[in-house]
């Protein structure tokens, strides 16, 4: 594992640069913990000053140290991506393999739920949830509501992967071996289909943090916890830009693409890894 | 000697219905043959012949639309008795791989790309072979070099090997359990023709040391005449004619496979071949009587309406043919002479 680290920062650009990014991106959010500051406490330093040795990152309107507040905001803005990314991938890979390996009638009434979820619209639908939790609504409910509405076109590209892969003559070598279909999913298929699921996965976390920084600054999230989006919203809402309080709003949108650029090219050096053909290409085998 | 597998009047047709219209594609009609122990039996015959039904059958890899119609698959392991066309999936599963194997066409697209050799061994051979971990990694080391293949191919990915190896890869797979009866569907048609010859000569090797019994299946008749004991020909989904290899080529005793041997080029001839006239029929629409009759040089009225019934014209050789007495005469007058050729 490590050696393979270590060729893949020396020898791929993209990784090592992504590796950077996403390194400084989770170490800020790290901070959090020794955080000397609790960020729901608003007017405990003084308002509106510019970067200082005292205060790194300035201080908000609302009277917070801009640095730990950013670190706690980066936290969970993370956690959420990560949880809604990692739940949504469970979900359609499971039914994009099974629909697409079973095929019949589990294919049928899989994809008829799937399609289902294609033609919600996402938008609506959690301002909806909003509406209807209010203050219950945290940031792992919102996570899970979203993972729940995330999967259904990445499931449709893996069942199509896995349509294929179906009548590969490998599969036919394996079935006819005695293999069970669970190990033909999972050991066999699976692996071919990781490249798409590692791509839609950093899709996935930045559609998802973007809805939500969406949500957050329209006031359809529990605005009492530091995200990005929560951050944003306070500095629309105080006006930042107008007032002159620059800070409030560029930092936040540096670290922001900051960790769009790495997550991105964490994806596609990934890919590099998972799939062998293109790593040998590199190595120049 | 005791034959390891049995065919009795099997019938296996591709059925379909779309939009109210049934179709069926008789692509297996009536096949009996045996396959001895420690025997090599080739099978030959055209594209679209039946051939790769029959061996799905053999293989106990029917899935609709294919279905079994009449007849049974006996095979006998161990001296039980399992007819692969009744049995329930548990008793297929039991005997597949251990005893029942398959060396398949294409060795490219039949090892996984995304998987290391290693794992594709752990995969198919760890379950019937019933070992883990080490005792099993040496067993297959043990094989492979019984191949001539270096332990440090189960690191490696099907694409770094060779097509050689990769052949040779797929056919460790296939024999690492042992097995009593090995399917071998065209192993050697994308080789060229040196590979092809270590591969057949390593399929011999395996058969002879194992003692197991050889379906070989190619339209390469000197594939055939290399590697087999006993040569079946089939003819749009039915055998024609079934004899020893040497028997076959020499003397036989139907006319397709008269014109089949009469086709093949000879060392110090240069006469041009002749063609049979015409193709294949359509196995969904086959001609009445005997399949062979509108491109039979010998076809009477006969043929037309009664089909040949397949019945023993010599020691071990029988043919399917109402006028095998004229057969040998029609043998030279294409070009074909007792003693000239394999």
């Amino acid at each position: 594992m490590f050696v393979i680290f270590r060729d893949l920062v020396r020898h791929n650009l993209e990784f090592a640069i992504g590796i950077t990014l996403m390194g400084i991106v989770v170490a800020f959010t790290l901070l959090s913990f020794f955080s000397p500051v609790n960020p729901t406490h608003i007017f405990v330093t003084m308002p509106d000053r510019p970067p200082s040795w005292t205060h790194l990152f300035g201080t908000n309107s609302r009277g917070q140290d801009l640095f730990w507040q950013l670190t706690f905001a980066f936290r969970n803005t993370l956690m959420f991506g990560l949880t809604v990314a990692v739940i949504s991938r469970v979900i359609s890979i499971t039914v994009g393999l099974l629909s697409g390996y079973l095929g019949g009638w589990v294919d049928r009434v899989l994809m008829f739920v799937n399609d289902i979820f294609v033609a919600i619209p996402t938008f609506p639908v959690l301002v909806l949830f909003y509406f209807v939790l209010r203050s219950n609504l945290d940031t792992l409910t919102l996570a899970l509501i979203m993972a729940g509405l995330g999967w259904p076109f990445d499931a449709r590209l893996i069942r199509s992967v896995a349509l294929g892969l179906k009548h590969r003559e490998f599969t036919r070598h394996a079935v006819f071996a005695g293999m069970t279909t669970r190990k033909i999913m999972f050991e066999e298929h699976l692996p071919y289909v990781m490249p798409i699921v590692f791509a839609t996965f950093m899709a996935n976390m930045l559609w998802s943090i973007g809805l939500e920084v969406t949500l957050a600054v329209l006031g359809f999230t529990n605005i009492n916890v530091p995200t990005v989006g929560t951050t944003l919203y306070w500095a629309i809402n105080h006006s930042a830009l107008v007032v002159g309080v620059w800070w409030w709003i560029v930092i936040p949108i540096v670290f922001i693409v900051i960790m769009f650029i790495g997550l991105f090219l964490l994806a596609i050096s990934m890919n590099e890894y998972i799939d062998p053909r293109s790593r040998l290409n590199r190595m120049g085998a | 000697m005791e034959a390891t597998l049995t065919v009795r009047g099997l019938k296996a047709y591709y059925q379909t219905k779309h939009f109210g219209v049934d179709r069926e594609v008789r692509a297996v009609d009536d096949i009996s043959l045996n396959v001895r122990r420690n025997e090599v039996y080739g099978i030959a015959g055209e594209s679209s012949s039946g051939k790769t039904t029959f061996i799905k059958v053999l293989a106990a890899a029917v899935r609709p639309p294919l279905g079994i119609v009449a007849g049974s698959v006996a095979y006998r392991f161990d001296g039980r008795t399992v007819d692969v066309a009744k049995a329930r999936q548990a008793e297929i599963d039991a005997i597949r791989w251990s005893h029942l194997s398959y060396i398949m066409q294409g060795s490219m697209s039949v090892l996984n790309p995304v998987r290391r050799i290693g794992a594709i061994f752990d995969d198919f051979a760890a379950r019937p072979l019933g070992l883990k971990g080490d005792a099993f990694r040496r067993t297959v080391v043990a094989h492979l070099s019984r191949l001539k293949l270096p332990a440090e191919v189960l690191r490696a990915y099907p694409h770094e090997l060779s097509g050689g190896m990769r052949q040779r890869v797929t056919i460790g797979l296939a024999t690492v359990c042992s097995p009593e009866f090995i399917i071998a569907d065209e192993p050697t048609t994308a080789l060229d023709v040196v590979v092809q010859k270590d591969v057949l000569s390593l399929i011999r090797d395996l058969q002879r040391d194992l003692g197991s019994s050889v379906v070989f299946v190619t339209h390469d008749m000197s594939v055939h005449a290399n590697m087999a004991h006993r040569v079946g020909i089939i003819y749009a989904g039915r055998l024609v004619e079934e004899a020893p290899t040497r028997t076959l080529f020499t003397a036989p005793k139907h006319p397709y496979t008269a014109h089949l041997v009469a086709s093949l080029p000879r060392i110090g001839d240069t006469r041009p071949r002749p063609a049979l006239e015409g193709r294949p029929p359509n196995l969904a629409d086959p001609p009445s009587g005997c399949r062979f009759h509108p491109r039979c040089p010998l076809a009477i009225e006969r043929c037309r309406h009664e089909v040949p019934p397949l019945e023993t014209v010599g020691p071990d050789h029988r043919s399917a043919c109402w006028r095998v007495e004229d057969v040998a005469p029609l043998a030279g007058t294409i070009g074909l002479q007792e003693g000239r050729t394999a």
